[in-house]
């Protein structure tokens, strides 16, 4: 088979994987070799569907022992199989790096023979990558679970990232989709890499010189919408993931229905707006201060459809607002729907020369479409009359404007659905 | 209002500013402007003086380094012509609070200066990964672009560290510019005539795989046009190797 037909292959069971990123890895060039990363990480492209393209995403097989429900390259799957050597996969990434196509590269797998072997060769064209054609670029690679302990410790010191597909967020629902993968196998490897990360950490600070270990630190990445959790469940998890295990990301990915599996949901089309709300929770867990109890409860287990979760917070906390921009601390303006990391930042570094009023909150250019129904500033509202969560609502799904004037036009139902 | 005038070219500018700053008590109140050689145009004309220029930025550069990286962007859009008054007192109000400066967004003159400096520096981001080489006959490689800012010093800076074992140009289409890195030695340079050398033998073969890669990483049942637009708008598909197959 060709080169031009296995990355065909390949790529396309690998795009499943939501991850891209390749920020957090300061790695310099060394003088004959190719390539550094950059802090920040760098989009190359935004394929089709919009997601950004900054690594070479592919398998290095998809021939796949096992039979996961939910995947597309299980074993009952009837796909064509293909297999990379180490050699194709070091090529490809030195030409596709060399013409700026790409950041680094992303390498998964199915799982061949055994667990062994498969992070074995994968291991093996990291390896090569950084010691023979001493390549600086970003690598992040996948953890094949149940591989052994020295495997992992290898691929640590090769990558930027590695991590471990926690793939289902239960271990029910693993056993039902997954009947050959388990949680345990799961855990235990990222437990380790949360230990080798945090040794490498403390080695670094006394010696410059000591070893890296997954500078980019570890990510994961679960299937929403072909199990039945709730949103709640997913969210403690994935906090309880950020907090004991130390993870950098967990990635949603909302299940594209690629096979057919009475065990699985029939779905009309992938459930994009959940993993959305997710993403926006998961910003919440990780730089606003919030925690999965204050978002969800047992009694609200699901995300608003129609509200972002700050905004379903806040309008459930009227005790909180009016919040005064002029006054408050950082973590309390964050909690402002419309508020992000950046305004806040921007409302506390301009309010050091003068007051802001409602103009200037427009000039440094905070987005007051939400914002303004929960912040004063010296005192004054925004907005004129005294609003309850109830007014507040209406007017955020509506504007302002149809609230006060009943339509006058002839409504065609149907054709505007505007759903209270 | 007083009103000062500069021949137009970045040095000018800064020469007329630092000029300014010495010789006015209240800089927050004076007008520069371009010359533009009308008959009855109002104002006093500065001289321009290269090494006032220079001593100026580095006197920024020491007080505020991160304001002067603004200013530099700022320069890169080209477009101090319309915005010196607010440079004049962008550098005023930067000698009075430092770097802090970015953060008086209230004041005019300093949004108008950091939102121009934004827009350069986001070109920049993006221009580092959207940017294409294409490898040449004689294994050197070449990528042509037309960026809005003149942005090709700090990116041929960027490759020169990531891409350090491998002869390039970078050519601006649009400004004629090129930047060539070989041995370890970065030039810039102007461009009269350009003629596009021949690719070497393999060069096709890798584009089809990438071409190929950049499709089938889509999955077809979350196609987004729009968004994929409004991350890599279509001004930069020109030169994109993947977009050449569509």
């Amino acid at each position: 088979m060709d080169i031009l037909a296995k990355l065909q292959i390949l790529s396309g069971a690998a795009r499943y994987d939501a991850s891209c990123a390749s920020s957090g890895s300061k790695r310099e060039a060394s003088s004959c070799g190719v390539g550094n990363t950059s802090q920040s990480g760098i989009c190359h492209s935004w394929s089709d569907d919009g997601r950004c393209i900054s690594l070479l995403k592919i398998l290095l097989s998809n021939d796949c022992r096992y039979d996961c429900a939910y995947c597309v390259n299980r074993s009952s799957n009837l796909v064509p199989r293909a297999s990379f050597t180490a050699r194709e996969v070091v090529d490809l990434t030195l030409d596709f790096y060399r013409r700026n196509y790409i950041e680094g590269l992303f390498l998964s797998s199915a799982v061949m023979q055994s667990p062994d072997v498969t992070m074995e060769r994968m291991v093996r064209v990291v390896e090569a990558l950084r010691t023979e054609e001493q390549f600086g670029g970003y690598i992040h690679l996948k953890i094949i679970p149940g591989c052994s302990s020295e495997l992992v410790r290898k691929a640590g010191l090769y990558a930027d990232r590695i991590s471990v597909n926690i793939e289902l967020p239960s271990q029910v629902s693993l056993q039902r989709l997954a009947p050959q993968k388990s949680k345990a196998a799961i855990l235990e490897p990222m437990k380790l890499i949360g230990q080798e990360i945090n040794t490498s950490l403390i080695e670094r600070s006394t010696s410059r010189r000591a070893p890296r270990f997954a500078p980019a630190g570890q990510s994961t990445q679960m299937i929403i919408g072909a199990s039945p959790e709730n949103d709640f469940q997913i969210l403690r998890l994935s906090q309880g993931l950020y907090k004991k295990m130390h993870l950098k990301r967990v990635y949603y990915s909302a299940y594209v229905p690629v096979s057919e599996d009475n065990r699985l949901p029939a779905l009309a089309a992938p459930p994009l707006l959940r993993e959305h709300r997710l993403y926006q929770a998961d910003w919440l867990l990780r730089f606003y201060g919030f925690t999965a109890e204050e978002i969800l409860s047992d009694d609200l287990p699901n995300l608003d459809e129609t509200f972002d979760p700050k905004t379903a917070w806040a309008l459930r906390h009227p005790e909180f607002f009016p919040v005064e921009i002029n006054r408050a601390d950082y973590a309390t303006l964050l909690r402002v729907p419309g508020i992000g990391v950046t305004s806040a930042k921007r409302i506390i570094a301009a309010r050091r020369f003068s007051a802001i009023t409602p103009e200037g909150m427009k000039k440094i250019g905070v987005v007051m479409k939400r914002a303004k129904y929960f912040i004063t500033s010296s005192g004054r509202r925004f907005e004129k009359h005294d609003q309850t969560p109830a007014i507040i609502s209406q007017q955020l799904l509506l504007g302002e404007a149809r609230v006060v004037e009943p339509p006058r036009q002839l409504v065609f139902p149907g054709l505007y659905s505007c759903q209270p | 209002m007083k009103r000062y005038l500069y021949d137009g070219t970045a040095d000018g500018l800064l020469s007329a500013i630092s000029w300014i700053l010495q010789e006015e008590p209240e800089p927050e109140k004076v007008v520069l402007a371009e010359r533009e050689q009308t008959l009855f145009e109002e104002g006093f004309f500065i001289n321009t003086n290269a090494l006032q220029a220079e001593s100026l930025f580095s006197r920024l550069r020491h007080r505020a380094p991160d304001a002067a990286y603004t200013i530099y962007m700022f320069m890169l859009a080209e477009q101090h012509g319309m915005e010196s008054s607010s440079l004049l007192h962008y550098v005023s109000l930067l000698f009075t609070y430092g770097d802090k400066v970015n953060g008086y967004l209230t004041h005019p003159a300093v949004r108008d200066i950091v939102s121009v400096a934004k827009k350069a520096g986001r070109e920049l981001h993006r221009m580092k990964g959207l940017l294409r080489f294409e490898k040449l006959q004689d294994g050197a490689y070449l990528a042509k672009m037309e960026p809005d800012n003149n942005i090709i010093q700090p990116l041929a800076n960027h490759f020169r560290t990531r891409l350090r074992a491998q002869h390039w140009f970078l050519y601006d289409v649009k400004r004629r510019v090129a930047a060539r890195w070989s041995n370890g030695v970065l030039q810039f340079g102007t461009i009269e005539q350009f003629t596009t050398p021949a690719l070497s033998e393999d060069e096709k073969k890798v584009q089809a795989l990438w071409q190929t890669f950049f499709k089938t990483i889509a999955i077809p049942d979350r196609k987004n046009s729009r968004l994929q637009k409004s991350n890599m708008p279509m001004k930069y598909w020109k030169y994109l190797t993947e977009k050449q197959a569509e």
